[in-house]
Parts: C-alpha cells; sequence; structure tokens
C-alpha cells in the first residue's frame, strides 16, 4: 500500500500527460516495474501519479532508415514486432533475455528503463550501442536527444522537471552484432553487459553496461574500456567488474566480428 | 473507490482504497488469497495472476490501473473436472511443498507451455526464472513442467 495520499490521472494522450507534469509535482507510471515498487515503500511520494497506460505511446513503426519505438512499448512488444527482429537483432535478442521471466517482458517498457537508468538494465547500454535518439516533450515544445545524454548517472535520467521521454528513434541496425551477459543465475541481475556491431566482420561500436553508473562506451580499435569509477552494488564489487570489464567486451566483440 | 473486476469468471466491485497494490485488492477487498504478497518489488512472482489473458506480477500494479480488467488467480486453475495437467504433474512430481511460490510457478509454467509446447529444459529454467522457491530446489519443478510438455 502506497504510505500516503497520491493523486492518480491516467490521460488518454501525450499532450494530457504534459499537461499534468507541467501542473506540479508528477511522477510518470509506464510498466510499474520500478516505479510501483517505490511507490509503496515510500522512496518516491509524489502528489500525483500520471499513469500512460492509455496515452497511445506504445507504437513500433519503420520509417525509412530508423524505427520509431514508443516509450511505453514493451519488452513483448519488441520480441513480437517483425519489425524490430528484422531491423533491430540486437534488440530483439536484449527483450528476449530480460531479468524477471515473462510476466516481467509483459509488464516493463522499453521507455520506462531508459528513464530508470538502472546501471545494471539490459536496455540503456544496447540503445546506446545501436545509437537511439530520445524524444522528449514537454510543454514547452519537446527536444531530440542521443539516449547517451539521457543516462545523466545511476538512477538519474536527464529528464527535466516537466518532460516526458514520448518515444525513441532508433537507426536500423546496419550489421552484426553480439550482445554478451554476466551473471549468476537464471533470475539474476547480470553484473554486466556487452553489445557490440560489426559491419563486414569490423568492429564498429562497443558499448558495456552495469560495469559503471552509465553506459561505457569502448574503442573498437583498442578493446581497452576505460570505466573510469566502476560501479559496485550487491551482485559485485568495484574491483570485480573493473576485471570483468575487457573479457566481456571481448567476448561480445568476438561474437559480432564472426557474425 | 469502487472497484470492479471479474475474478475467476465472476464479476466483482469491491470498496478499495486508492493505494492499494492489485495484489493488496484482491486478497484484502475481494478475499481472493490465492496469490501472495511476497517481495513487493516484482522478484519473487508470488502474486503473479492473469490480467486479461497476460500473466503480470500483481505488486508491480496499482489497483486502480486495473479497473474493469478480467483477472485470473490460481484459485480459478481447475474446473470441474479438477486440477489442470499441470496442477496434477506439480502434485506428481513433488513440485511444491509450502505452496508460497504456485501461483509464479504455476502462471509461468502454463505461460511457457502455450507459446512452447515442447521446451527444453533450458526454456523451462528461463521461463521460471522470475520466480523464486524456497523448498523445492527447483528441479522437482522442471520435471513438472517438463512432464506435461508435449
Amino acid at each position: 500500500m502506497i504510505p500516503e495520499h497520491v493523486g492518480y490521472e491516467a490521460p488518454a494522450s501525450a499532450g494530457e500527460a504534459v499537461a499534468l507534469l507541467a501542473a506540479g509535482d508528477a511522477r510518470v507510471l509506464a510498466g510499474g516495474t520500478w516505479v510501483v515498487p517505490e511507490l509503496g515503500s515510500g522512496v518516491s511520494r509524489p502528489a500525483v501519479v500520471v499513469d500512460l497506460r492509455r496515452a497511445g505511446l506504445g507504437a513500433i513503426e519503420a520509417r525509412g532508415a530508423t524505427v520509431t519505438i514508443g516509450a511505453t512499448a514493451t519488452y513483448a512488444d519488441l520480441i513480437a514486432s517483425p519489425v524490430v527482429r528484422e531491423r533491430l537483432p540486437l534488440l530483439h535478442e536484449m527483450a528476449l533475455g530480460i531479468t524477471g521471466g515473462w510476466a516481467i517482458r509483459e509488464q516493463g517498457t522499453i521507455g520506462g528503463s531508459l528513464a530508470a537508468a538502472r546501471p545494471s538494465s539490459d536496455a540503456p547500454a544496447v540503445l546506446v550501442a545501436l545509437g537511439a535518439v530520445a524524444h522528449v516533450a514537454s510543454a514547452g515544445g519537446g527536444r531530440a536527444v542521443p539516449a547517451a545524454e539521457l543516462l545523466a548517472g545511476p538512477m538519474r535520467s536527464g529528464l527535466e522537471r516537466g518532460e516526458l521521454l514520448t518515444a525513441l528513434e532508433v537507426p536500423v541496425q546496419a550489421g552484426t552484432h553480439g550482445y554478451v551477459k554476466l551473471k549468476r543465475g537464471w533470475s539474476s541481475w547480470p553484473i554486466a553487459t556487452a553489445a557490440a556491431i560489426a559491419r563486414d566482420g569490423v568492429l564498429q561500436r562497443l558499448v558495456l553496461g552495469g560495469v559503471a553508473g552509465r553506459p561505457v562506451e569502448v574503442d573498437p580499435t583498442t578493446l581497452a574500456p576505460e570505466i573510469g569509477e566502476p560501479w559496485e552494488d550487491e551482485l559485485a564489487p568495484a574491483a570485480y567488474r573493473a576485471a570483468v570489464a575487457g573479457p566481456i567486451a571481448a567476448r561480445a566483440a568476438a561474437k559480432a566480428t564472426e557474425g | 473507490m469502487e472497484l470492479s473486476l471479474t475474478i475467476d469468471g465472476e464479476r466483482r466491485t469491491a470498496e478499495v482504497d486508492p493505494r492499494m497494490l492489485l495484489v493488496e485488492a484482491l486478497r484484502d477487498a475481494f478475499g481472493a488469497r490465492g496469490p501472495k504478497t511476497g517481495c513487493l518489488t516484482g522478484d519473487c512472482g508470488a502474486c503473479t495472476v492473469r490480467v486479461d489473458g497476460t500473466i503480470v506480477k500483481s505488486c508491480l500494479k496499482l489497483a486502480v490501473a486495473a479497473d474493469g480488467a478480467d483477472v485470473r488467480t490460481i484459485a480459478g486453475l481447475a474446473g470441474e473436472d479438477g486440477l489442470t495437467p499441470l496442477q496434477q504433474a506439480f502434485w506428481d512430481e513433488h513440485a511444491f511443498q509450502c505452496g508460497y511460490c504456485l501461483s509464479g510457478m504455476l502462471f509461468a509454467a502454463e505461460d511457457l507451455l502455450e507459446r512452447t509446447p515442447s521446451p527444453t529444459d533450458a526454456e523451462i529454467r528461463e521461463a521460471l526464472g522470475g520466480n523464486l522457491c524456497r523448498c523445492t530446489g527447483y528441479d522437482t519443478i522442471v520435471a513438472a513442467v517438463r512432464s506435461v510438455a508435449r
């Protein structure tokens, strides 16, 4: 039970949602996998919850050289989409491996994962590897910002107060990919993830997740991760993450370049 | 506030606190105590139900967001003919002891078998990955699911 009174709104459009966000102390709710536990435990105490379930932000559309994915598209939506499977196979593979079983794939959303900015979540590093651009709406208009810039730090998105993430515009994946996760058990969160993309057997891009507070771009010519301050949590200490980053990067690079 | 749900085929209405999670409304306002309250973080799966046909962890859903939904709980699995083949397999293979995790295990397994009628053991374990059981060590659960796979 949420400990204190909280308002609840389920707007029928992104415009209505933005108006509600502009009005005051609001928390956006999408799939609920992060926000509902935070509301229930009292960690998050907004005046009003703005639930996007009726806002019509879940569509997935191919548009020439990019794929537009609505912020509330669930992992199950990504898995079921032929557009994602054919044009963004890295994202398809990532969605199939989300922690928490099929129920979480039906509930968790791609936009929610980006906004939650959890270091160990799969989506942030994969979206950065794919060069995704986030579309953000607000009462003052809107902006398009690279996914990497929307990840301000651990559990901290770069969304300003009153801003709503509405969609992700992802360039069609050009080349083969490799995706590697290091985790201890079937139901465990990944300790480290690596997403690599190669073209004609040559590595183009490699991004690590879980090893630092934000996704880490790795120079594809050296494959030597520069992590800065490694992430640390109950799954693994900083020194462990620093030690596994290189090998995980090499595995993903090998998968991507071998096609 | 008033919340209307169809629970295991029966259309019902109850007065709920708008701050309630769906699992709390089901248990405390409607008396449907099949789904259990476990971790409240989406990790353990004990609160699993179907909402409009889709398996969900009902601790991750606000009750107010489910108004009008068709909810199926573990109590609605068995029909007049008795246990479902999957439930019977759990019984036969000793796939549960205390039963707290059963909602999650049965719904996750049922959902897997609908999409993948002949799963490998790895696929079974992967599909059950969002559910925690502290009694069995999981092997008997995997055996039960395997025994009803085609």
